[in-house]
């Protein structure tokens, strides 16, 4: 058939279409019914088709579906008819097919084996779980929707899934959820799984605009996703299940199903959240001691004086106001959501229309701390033949926030906050008489202080300053066709397009502590991905017991980044905040290009309904990959059998409470990709010249530019880090629909991890290169339960339940070689790294000395390298503290070793729902055990003396009693008085005690937590009367609390956040950020 | 309608792009990173090299054997520990890898051949020059380095004996001093992207010449017969402040005087003038104690540390007197005093007396460069290599350093290097004195 012919088939059906389609009808047969759920209410999205014929509907919101057969296939043939829909069991049924109208009505089962449902398996290919040999999480869009930071689709995962942590990074608004799937795989690079919308791969970058431990939060890119167009999300977790992605799929995929249209009348829904939020906990600060030192006052009283930043001024008078600097800060944040849907469609035509208003108005005062995003989406499909099938998915996002300096940062919030004495009131922020900026190290500025820092910026200041702000325009879209041609064949072709466009700005005013000057970031990221996969699908059955399917498919990608970033210094106005006002810049520029080209099959063979047999393999070409191997294979197998189908093939379960048993293995290998141009040798026009104390100048000089080679060597033979994981596990049904039990064990091997490996400059004249060298493993369970005690078409109670442990361990990394810091944070005394050992992003610092080790240590007054263990004494506890006999305090240890391991030991998530006739309620517990936490701004705290354990400082101090009280203690000055007098105190607290300290490792705290996630209490209005007086077909009413308590040992405020965002490997590390929130929500959805 | 037959083409379009997929995955963008360059003329390349090369000179290399020299004093934080010969692998961390690094001989090395390939003999030569510095100046730092072997790829390479590199730096000297006298019509030459010289051949032989005697001298101690090679040398190099080899600086952000940026700048208070060296100055009466050092002699002077105040390198009074000592170490006194005048008189001092003769015009020449080479490498190295002045050490029982440790970067990547602790206390070129040269009495810090 020629391309004319083919066009012009397609127009003649088109014209038949909008012209004859009673003519049409009368030939042929139409299929109708509706589809219902257990209980009765209706059930929308399922897709009722006759496979053989290529024909088929999707349910609508009423349930109801209908489609024609042409005239010319109708004979009156038996068919086989059937509704799937993900998340439910599939059913078939025989129909007769003959024209006129036929009527089937489907009741599927939404409470059923887990077994049972319909799950994407990737590059557009869906399967039933039970067939597929590995585990596959899904979550669905009510739980997403009732997540506790729900405008963040990946922090909507949280404790949902096994093995699937999310750590979001605070509760602010626009702030990024860090996701890690079954651990960390690699040194050099986030770990942060691959995230697929409509069989499409979006961005998920993070990248703050100044370094993500100060600067400002940031987006994880996929929280552009309104997740009220999200219709279900499963998540890949193992290699086996991801193979089909290859070098895109070391940290697992989590691939994104969004809401489509159905046949029917057309629907609307409009959904409005009120979320009043505030913060939980604020930090402990004590109220009785003033600004100053030693027990003297140090506060300043003439113009631009410089006062003390310390606390350990004299007790206060009684009567003096004080204020509560933790908490002033604040208030009630407000998020508002509003969503309206609108779906519908004809026999051959569907289309879901939606859109979407999130304005979220964060916890700290001053109304710079917002996230407002903004999406329309239409997603439409027609059927332009009766084997073809045309569709497109489009999205836009405008989204705007503006955010407040955070973190380890002397012009962030928390950071001045916390320091203030509690004496010092930090209002009015501005001096009445120079208009300037006051602060308690700088209370009296005049109009000659315009440059002056401040010591650390007054947080009604920085509360104050708009300069950080980010605007956001991104495109989202794709077309798909679908063309069955035969009965065995057909064809899906998916090309899409992420488009987006991220301009920020981030400005420091005059008088900024960060920089007196002022500045202006401005920083500018454009990104577009366009994918291409066609997948063809085979399927034969050979016996009525032996099916199989081929699907061979082609993906071709584009990753076009460009970043401009532009440092503007000097303000020359106070205002405006933009670059054409500063009187230096220093602009940097940065742009990629990456392809891939890849092949992939998979062949999958099922016999006798038992025993499903899938093997596959993605050939994988990749721009990054080193030029002496520009391919890589990734292999897959996996094997399920349902071994209860061997004794009662009819389904019917024949004894007792094992009604459904399957067991799974599954071996698969993904990889990850080199970074962009680390291949490449190349020059380098910013090289910089000097020696560590500042004094630099640049490759630049008198005007003209000069250019130099790199310090970085490009490695040719760069290879794709490859994970080669292999699990097996059981999937248990019990009690007919009443229970069931999934148990995961995996291994997975990370081999060929890049890192950098230091080079003899001398032998090559460059510094570094990178190189495939480390090894990781990761090893762990899974546990999935679910109970549903009683169902009645009145009342529905089920409990869940997950459990996830997962042991990293960075095997090897070079030879010789025990630990490295890369793309990790850190702080003197606790940083980020990766060491032999431990699991990946582990924290290194130093430690006092403690006995019991078998360690050799100068100890004052005991000697050089002294044995440690016979100075402690017989009887000391192992890990007690040694006390030194010659001021009675403990000794830092000088060698560095691993002080905490911020990943958890396990994790595990706790639900339960019950529904009585219209009232529903739910409930959520995240559960983490284990996972340390380095509380710095506790030891800041400490040092700077508003901690509310500094108050101790009236008392005699004694180790291991009120100080290190957590310790045991051993030695020759154990339980002896080490400081009598509040100078001693602010000694201990300033030096070895605090932050100046060099032993971090006593603010290394177990951040285990319980977390009550979620309460809410739906009530569904779908009476007569709410029809008949407001032409509603339903309506429904939330109420629901989040994050409503946290159970904790952790002294900080929050054990879940990390002062960085997710573009760290390292987490743990708590600086003076903000916590999570607790909220109200009030939720109203109308449907009609 | 075939569907099979649809099928089939398209079929064999995906496979038609498959046979072409090498063509999507290479090229532009793909191959070629966009974010620097791969290519650079030769006087990018030299602009480059020169910040290198002033950075190695001047920066803490400088401030730190001018410490141990004790024309300065560490007198806060880390500067206190150096100050008090704490020598550990991170003092010069850094630049002892700068040497091979970008701007320095891996680029050196690409503009030789791009110049070479040029054809033009006189840019050619500077490059050759500059590498005869850089290495040279390498050598009395480290000792022993990496330099026949360097940048073959190879790994462990060997290090070459400290008095080879010196070989070879006289031997790359004689090839630039050839290229620089080249005529063709191919020699452009660097012109204004050569800070110092502008491109001018006959001021880069006259440099060439001057390293010719200074790193001759530098192995006078174990080879005293070149003396009267120096001589020769010195008296073809630079004799006028006019022909100094100068560090230029526009002043501008990151090209600032590193004086400035580590005196003034950045961490001030770290450096004091040495109460030895200021009393050796008021004791001489001698002008330089006022251009040297503020008033009070609490601080350099302001007026020679400023952003883009121009730093002598190698200079007219380093060589005359260098001149000077190698004729009066081969008997010929009455033209050493008038090498010692000339220098003297640039230093706007008076004539010395005629009667100044033997080891005493010696002495008198060897302090006059010890005070002439302030902020220079040089004062440590004639220190090394003469006991002058007969230096205490600052710390009892310790020795005053008499080179570099290796980056730990290079020792970790290379096994010839040695552990710090096995690292040797002096280099090949320079045993300790017995005697000082200037006073005769028992050199006190050697």
């Amino acid at each position: 058939m020629s391309g004319t012919e083919f066009l012009r088939r397609g127009t003649l059906a088109l014209v038949a279409l909008f012209t004859l389609p009673i003519s049409l009808v009368a030939q042929s047969a139409t299929v109708t019914g509706r589809v219902r759920s257990e209980t009765g209410s209706a059930l929308a999205g399922v897709t009722v088709s006759i496979a053989g014929l290529g024909v088929g509907s999707v349910s609508g919101t009423d349930g109801l579906y209908s489609f024609t057969v042409p005239a010319t296939r109708v004979n009156g043939q038996a068919v086989a008819l059937q509704a799937r829909r993900v998340g439910l069991a599939p059913q078939n049924v025989s129909i007769l097919l003959a024209a006129g109208t036929i009527t089937h009505d489907f009741v599927m089962s939404a409470t059923a084996l887990q077994l049972d449902q319909v799950i994407v398996v990737g590059a557009g290919i869906s399967q039933v779980r039970e067939r597929v040999g590995s585990v596959i999480n899904t979550v669905d869009s009510t739980a997403v929707q009732r997540a506790t930071q729900p405008q963040n689709l990946l922090s909507a995962l949280s404790a949902t899934a096994a093995n699937v942590r999310v750590n979001t990074q605070s509760g602010e608004p626009g702030a990024s959820a860090f996701v890690i799937i079954r651990g960390a795989t690699s040194v050099t690079g986030t770990n942060q799984p691959l995230i697929v919308v409509d069989n499409q791969p979006i961005d998920n970058t993070t990248v703050s605009t100044n370094g993500g431990d100060g600067s400002t939060v940031t987006q994880n890119r996929a929280a552009d996703i309104n997740p009220n167009d999200v219709e279900s999300i499963q998540v890949l977790k193992g290699a086996a299940a991801s193979a089909i992605y290859g070098a895109r799929a070391a940290n697992g995929v989590i691939l994104i199903t969004t809401k489509h249209g159905a046949n029917g009348p057309t629907r609307y829904s409009i959904t409005s959240t009120q979320s009043f939020d505030d913060v939980l906990k604020t930090a402990p600060l004590q109220q009785q001691y003033g600004q100053g030192s030693n027990g003297h006052a140090g506060a300043c009283a003439t113009a631009d004086c410089n006062a003390t930043s310390l606390s350990w001024g004299p007790l206060l008078a009684e009567g003096t106001p004080v204020f509560a600097h933790g908490d002033e800060i604040y208030h009630t944040g407000l998020t508002s959501d509003n969503h309206v849907n609108v779906s519908g469609g004809s026999p051959r035509t569907s289309f879901f229309l939606s859109g979407g208003l999130t304005d979220q108005l964060g916890v700290m005062r001053g109304g710079n701390n917002r996230y407002d995003r903004s999406t329309v989406r239409l997603s439409a499909s027609h059927q332009l033949l009766n084997t073809l099938t045309f569709g497109g998915n489009f999205s836009f996002i405008d989204a705007a926030g503006a955010y407040v300096q955070k973190g380890s940062n002397i012009s962030g919030l928390l950071l001045g906050a916390l320091r203030t004495p509690p004496e010092f009131n930090n209002q009015p922020y501005l001096d009445p008489i120079s208009g300037l900026q006051r602060s308690y190290r700088f209370p009296h500025p005049t109009s000659a202080s315009l440059t002056s820092p401040r010591g650390y910026d007054n947080p009604f200041f920085v509360l104050a300053s708009n300069g950080n702000r980010s605007e956001l325009g991104r495109f989202v879209g794709n077309l798909t066709a679908n063309w069955v041609p035969t009965s065995w064949l057909s064809l899906n072709e998916t090309f899409g397009a992420d488009d987006y466009n991220d301009s920020r700005v981030e400005a420091l005013p005059f008088t900024s502590s960060g920089d007196p000057v002022g500045d202006v970031t401005r920083y500018q990221i454009t990104n577009l991905e366009i994918d291409h996969n066609l997948t063809a699908t085979l399927s034969h059955a050979f016996t009525s017991n032996v099916d199989a399917r081929l699907v061979l498919g082609q993906n071709l990608n584009s990753r076009r980044n460009r970043q401009v970033y532009v440092f503007g210094e000097g303000l020359i106005a106070p205002e405006p905040l933009a670059l054409q006002n500063t009187v230096s810049f220093t602009p940097n520029e940065t742009r990629s290009l990456r392809h891939i080209s890849a092949y992939f099959g998979q062949a999958e063979l099922d016999l006798h309904d038992q025993l499903h047999v899938t093997a596959g393999v993605r050939d994988d070409g990749f721009s990054t990959f080193g030029a002496s191997d520009r391919t890589a294979l990734y292999p897959k197998v996996d094997a399920s059998w349902t071994f209860t189908n061997l004794f009662h093939p009819d389904g019917q379960p024949r004894f007792g409470w094992l009604s459904r048993g399957r067991l799974r293995a599954a071996y698969g290998e993904t990889g990850r990709e080199p970074p962009v141009y680390a291949t490449i040798t190349a020059l380098s026009t910013n090289g910089l010249f000097g020696s560590g104390f500042g004094d630099i100048i640049g490759a630049k000089q008198n005007g003209q530019g000069g250019v130099i080679s790199g310090l970085n060597l490009g490695n040719a033979d760069l290879k794709p880090e490859r994970d080669r994981e292999a699990e097996f596990g059981t999937d248990l049904g019990f009690f007919g629909q009443r229970s069931d039990l999934g148990l995961t064990y995996y291994s997975k091997r990370s081999v060929d991890v890049i890192l950098p490996v230091p080079v003899n400059a001398a032998a090559t004249g460059a510094s570094t290169a990178l190189a495939n060298g480390a090894t990781i493993t990761n090893k762990g369970v899974e546990a999935e339960f679910n109970l549903r005690p009683y169902t009645s078409s009145r009342v529905d109670v089920s409990l869940g339940a997950n459990y996830a442990r997962n042991i990293g361990r960075v095997e090897s990394l070079l030879q010789g070689v025990q630990f490295i810091s890369y793309n990790t944070e850190g702080f003197v005394g606790s940083g980020g790294s990766s060491t032999v050992g431990f699991a990946p992003g582990v924290i290194r610092g130093l430690d006092f000395v403690r006995c019991g080790l078998g360690e050799r240590v100068t100890l004052p007054g005991v000697g050089t390298l002294a044995n440690v263990d016979s100075a402690c004494g017989a009887g000391a506890a192992k890990g007690a503290l040694y006390i030194s006999g010659t001021n009675n305090r403990p000794v830092v240890n000088p060698d560095e070793r691993v002080i905490a391991d911020p990943n958890p030991r396990w994790t595990s998530g706790l639900t339960g729902q019950v529904r009585v006739g219209p009232l529903q309620f739910s409930t959520l517990f995240d559960i983490r055990h284990g996972g340390q936490v380095w509380d710095g701004t506790r030891s800041a705290l400490d040092r700077f003396g508003t901690a509310a354990e500094t108050r101790v400082r009236s008392e005699q101090g004694i180790f291991g009693q009120n100080v290190l009280a957590g310790d045991k203690v051993a030695g020759p000055g154990a339980r002896k008085v080490a400081f009598s007098s509040l100078a001693d105190w602010q000694d201990w607290y300033t030096t070895d005690g605090g932050s100046a300290g060099d032993a971090q490792a006593q603010f290394v705290e177990d951040g285990s937590f319980v977390k009550w996630r979620e309460l809410s209490i739906l009530y569904t209005l779908d009476q007569r009367w709410v029809q008949s007086r407001f032409g509603l077909s339903s309506a429904t009413v939330r109420v629901a609390g989040r994050n409503l308590h946290t159970w904790t040992k952790y002294k900080g405020l929050d054990p879940e956040t990390n002062v960085g965002g997710a573009e760290f490997l390292t987490q743990g590390f708590d600086f003076f950020q903000n916590p999570q929130t607790r909220s109200f929500v009030v939720a109203v959805t109308l449907n009609r | 309608m075939r569907p099979i037959r649809v099928a089939g083409l398209l079929g064999a379009a995906a496979l038609a792009a498959a046979c072409n997929s090498d063509g999507f995955l290479t090229g532009g963008e793909l191959s070629h990173d966009p974010n620097r360059p791969t290519e650079a003329t030769s006087a990018q390349l030299l602009v480059g090299i020169q910040a290198n090369l002033w950075a190695t000179l001047q920066s803490d290399p400088a401030r730190i054997t001018g410490m141990w020299a004790q024309q300065l004093l560490g007198a806060n934080n880390q500067y206190v520990a150096i100050y008090n010969y704490g020598v550990s692998e991170q003092i010069t961390n850094g630049f002892h890898a700068g040497l091979y690094t970008g701007g320095g001989l891996v680029d050196l090395r690409r503009l030789e051949a791009q110049t070479s390939a040029a054809h033009d003999s006189v840019f050619h030569g500077i490059a050759l020059v500059t590498e005869a510095l850089l290495m040279g100046t390498a050598a009395d730092l480290f000792g022993d380095l990496t330099y026949s072997h360097a940048l073959t790829g190879e790994q462990n390479p060997p290090l070459d004996p400290q008095l080879a590199v010196y070989d070879s730096v006289q031997s790359i000297l004689s090839r630039a001093i050839v290229e620089l006298g080249g005529t063709g019509p191919t020699n452009a030459g660097p012109a204004s992207s050569d800070f110092a010289y502008g491109g001018d051949p006959a001021a880069w032989t006259r440099l060439a010449h001057t390293l010719k005697a200074r790193f001759l001298m530098h192995t006078a101690e174990v080879r005293p017969a070149v003396y009267a090679d120096v001589s020769s040398e010195a008296a073809k190099g630079i004799v006028d402040a006019s022909q100094n080899f100068n560090a230029v600086f526009s002043g501008n952000a990151s090209e600032q005087n590193f004086w400035y940026q580590f005196d003034v700048v950045q961490r001030a208070g770290y450096l004091a003038p040495n109460p030895q060296f200021v009393e050796l100055l008021r004791t001489r009466a001698d002008p330089r104690l006022g251009t040297y050092f503020n008033a009070d002699q609490s601080d350099l002077n302001a007026a020679l540390v400023s952003a883009g105040g121009t730093q002598p390198l190698v200079t007219a009074n380093d060589n005359l007197l260098r001149w000077a000592e190698a004729n009066q170490r081969t008997g010929k006194d009455a033209a050493a005093r008038t090498r010692l005048n000339q220098a003297r008189a640039l230093a706007g001092l008076p004539p010395e007396s005629d009667t100044l003769a033997g080891e005493n015009l010696l002495a008198e020449i060897l302090i006059e460069a010890y005070i002439a080479d302030f902020m220079s490498i040089e004062a440590w190295n004639l220190y090394k290599r003469t006991c002058t002045p007969n230096l205490a050490s600052v710390v009892a029982g310790v020795k005053i350093p008499a080179r570099f440790p290796y980056d730990a970067s290079e020792r970790n990547t290379n096994i010839n290097i040695p552990p710090l602790s096995q690292q040797p206390a002096r280099n090949a070129n320079d045993p300790p004195n017995s005697t000082s040269d200037a006073t005769g009495a028992a050199c006190l810090g050697q």
